[in-house]
């Protein structure tokens, strides 16, 4: 069954080069999500309605990339609905719109292919494949600001992923005579391993492939690539793209707990993540462009992430929550700040005033998505942070939980000023934007479904889904 | 054998912090191309399967499938794709973009030469350590391809044309194509494709927006890339 969602993004890619009709575009994409989320609830229910199709062993679904591929397919399906409304304002020539469908065909097929992979050597080229496909989404307006995002993204990236492929030859030195990179190998021979070129391998991929996942000292691309990328990119950048090169960090650091030298794993993680943090209370106050602003937020969020897994027990339960939390408020963040940019035609936050009055319905998704991502209840980030809290004193490390506190403070204040102001502001008369602009209700339908299940997740948690997301930790 | 190889891998990173042509940049990674395919011809000489009689048979063929596509591929990656095709392409770059030298690197090239050979000698220092763990790896290969991988990476910090990130990018992609031989183990088939998929879409993805980057500013200069930052300071 898994390889429908693999191999669908091929066909369309045909299809779609035999046929080039414009409805194709939307149709293919649209088509992918609806199969997209299909196929991954049934993967995450245990349904197989195709069980005569074996997928091969390079691809599994476990306990828990299931909740990354759950995330992932819900936040396709509602950046697919937000593009039918995006592309039809965005360009009118069929070359671009058709190569647009097929580099995000092939995005989502390529983290889809990082995440569900059971092998460390196939994440990695999946990861790769990430880049490649993302970078001309990112170069899609083909102005000097997206050349120079798109330039600095592939670059870093790239010797990012290398370094991380070094990596990766350094696991396999460690691993002795073990001659395998599948991860229930892996997990299997773990205490056997060298822990000398164990630990050197750890650093290589954290800095590798968290130079993807946006962690502090190697985030520069991160703020330049959503700010330039089109909106749904932005948002499947944000939402998706960053969790499945965390997956790839958990599932190293998982190696490094049944090896048993987690201990500087997690120091690691630890001061990664508070850097992540500290670098956006920095910058996240003086800002002027409220794309990069919410870039910032996603290195914040990815910092408490890795702050989670370094804490282990309580703490990974709360980051898979946080993770979870994350990806459908800042999707819907993102595709609401995209309205934005279309009503206003500017990324600067001075330009922007008066946003309830000018449009409500955008105004006041803005702000629910503000009180989603600041954790305010009944938002589920609430509920991870107020656990990550609470792992930091149960494990007696009060100061980084105040620093921790102090921190969060600070970038909810940074972000809540920008967002007060842009929606409550009032108009002045010289600069009210031109009201012609209707935007179809495919711009606002996602966030709102996104928000709503993120709320109702942080008020009540389905008994399922709690049980999956403690299979989904067991044995950090 | 092969440590003669290695060696002139390593002297040939020292060549390229020193000269500022970009045409002998290019020169060289055709010239590192060749080295990396002597290195892994040497080691396959060793390997106890290769030997010329095992062609005259179907069966031995058969039999060593396995290792003749790992053969295969290590001649497309290093002849084909490291010692012709991204010369060319890159020469191609060079010649439409007309960017002929990097001249004005933070550090004179006096001084490049000199710390690129510190690093390599530290590496040789690193080739040399007789740790238990370093049992596990041909000290010569790991030692020299961590020099490698060093010096792109400060290569890359201190050039001001695009270009020279570029072949300094793929500098340090052979050093880790030389690290992964240090492993005894054969890596799967699939993570080399992987590898080569890498090295030969991201040049070219590289040389695209080179190009791009040609058309919309006057001159491949890293410094033109810096519109985009948090701050505006006369705002």
């Amino acid at each position: 069954m898994i390889n429908l969602i693999l191999l669908f993004p091929i066909l369309a890619f045909i299809i779609l080069s035999l046929f080039k009709k414009k409805f194709l575009n939307n149709l293919m994409i649209n088509l992918y999500a609806l199969i997209h989320f299909v196929v991954s609830m049934a993967l995450c229910f245990n349904v197989d309605f195709l069980p005569m199709w074996k997928t091969c062993r390079f691809f599994a679904i476990d306990d828990t990339n299931k909740i990354f591929l759950a995330v992932m397919s819900i936040v396709f399906l509602a950046v697919a609905i937000y593009n039918n409304g995006y592309v039809q304002k965005e360009t009118s020539l069929t070359k671009k719109l058709r190569h647009y469908t097929y580099m995000i065909l092939f995005f989502v097929f390529s983290m889809t292919g990082a995440v569900l992979s059971s092998n460390l050597g196939i994440t990695w080229v999946f990861i790769e494949g990430t880049t490649l496909a993302s970078a001309y989404l990112i170069y899609f307006h083909k102005t000097k600001n997206s050349i120079e995002a798109a330039w600095k993204y592939v670059f870093i990236c790239s010797i990012g992923i290398a370094l991380a492929f070094v990596g990766i030859i350094l696991m396999t030195i460690a691993t002795g005579n073990l001659n395998s990179l599948f991860y229930s190998d892996l997990y299997h021979n773990a205490p056997l391993f060298n822990h000398f070129w164990l630990q050197l391998s750890f650093v290589f991929i954290l800095f590798g492939i968290g130079t993807k996942m946006g962690l502090a000292p190697v985030h520069f691309w991160l703020p330049d690539a959503h700010a330039e990328a089109p909106t749904p990119i932005s948002a499947l950048l944000s939402a998706a793209l960053l969790n499945s090169a965390f997956l790839m960090i958990l599932n190293v650091f998982r190696v490094m707990v049944i090896a048993g030298c987690d201990g500087y794993a997690r120091i690691m993680l630890l001061v990664m993540g508070l850097l992540s943090l500290f670098i956006t209370a920095v910058f996240v106050y003086h800002i002027n462009n409220y794309k990069r602003m919410l870039a910032y937020s996603s290195i914040e969020n990815m910092g408490i992430l890795a702050i989670g897994t370094a804490l282990g027990g309580i703490g990974m339960l709360a980051a898979m929550i946080h993770l979870i939390g994350h990806s459908l408020i800042k999707a819907s963040f993102f595709l609401t700040s995209g309205n934005i940019l279309e009503i206003y035609g500017t990324k600067k936050i001075k330009a922007v005033t008066g946003l309830l009055k000018t449009d409500r319905k955008t105004g006041w998704l803005w702000i629910a998505s503000f009180i989603g991502i600041a954790a305010f209840p009944p938002s589920v980030l609430f509920i991870s942070e107020f656990l990550m809290v609470k792992t930091l004193f149960m494990q007696k490390h009060f100061i980084i939980c105040a620093v921790f506190l102090l921190l969060l403070t600070i970038i909810i204040y940074g972000l809540g000023k920008s967002v007060v102001r842009m929606a409550f502001s009032s108009n002045k008369e010289s600069e009210l934007p031109n009201n012609a602009i209707k935007l179809s209700w495919t711009m606002y339908a996602p966030q709102v479904i996104m928000l709503i299940l993120a709320f109702i997740i942080g008020i009540y948690m389905p008994l399922g889904l709690s049980q999956a997301v403690l299979m989904a930790v067991a044995g950090f | 054998m092969e440590n003669i190889f290695i060696i002139l891998l390593g002297l040939s990173m020292i060549y390229i912090a020193a000269t500022s042509r970009l045409a002998a940049h290019v020169n060289m990674l055709i010239a590192q191309g060749w080295l990396l395919f002597f290195v892994c011809l040497s080691g396959f000489a060793k390997e106890p399967w290769f030997n010329w009689h095992m062609i005259a048979s179907t069966g031995n063929i058969a039999e060593n499938m396995p290792h003749i596509i790992g053969f295969l591929f290590v001649i497309v990656e290093t002849l084909l794709v490291k010692a012709i095709i991204i010369p060319v392409f890159l020469k191609k770059v060079l010649n439409k973009t007309q960017a002929h030298r990097d001249t004005e690197a933070n550090i004179p090239h006096f001084y490049c030469l000199v710390i690129a050979s510190i690093i390599l000698f530290g590496g040789f220092l690193v080739a040399n350590i007789t740790a238990p763990e370093f049992k596990m790896v041909d000290g010569m290969y790991f030692g020299v391809s961590i020099a490698i991988i060093i010096t792109s990476l400060w290569l890359i910090t201190i050039k001001h044309k695009v270009l020279s990130n570029v072949i300094g990018f793929i500098t340090m992609e052979n050093g880790i194509f030389l690290l992964s031989l240090s492993v005894a183990k054969e890596m799967p088939i699939i993570v080399n494709l992987g590898v080569l998929l890498d090295i030969f879409i991201a040049v070219f993805i590289l040389g695209m927006l080179v190009n791009e980057i040609n058309n919309e500013f006057e001159d491949l200069e890293v410094a033109h890339l810096s519109d985009l930052k948090d701050y505006e300071y006369n705002d």
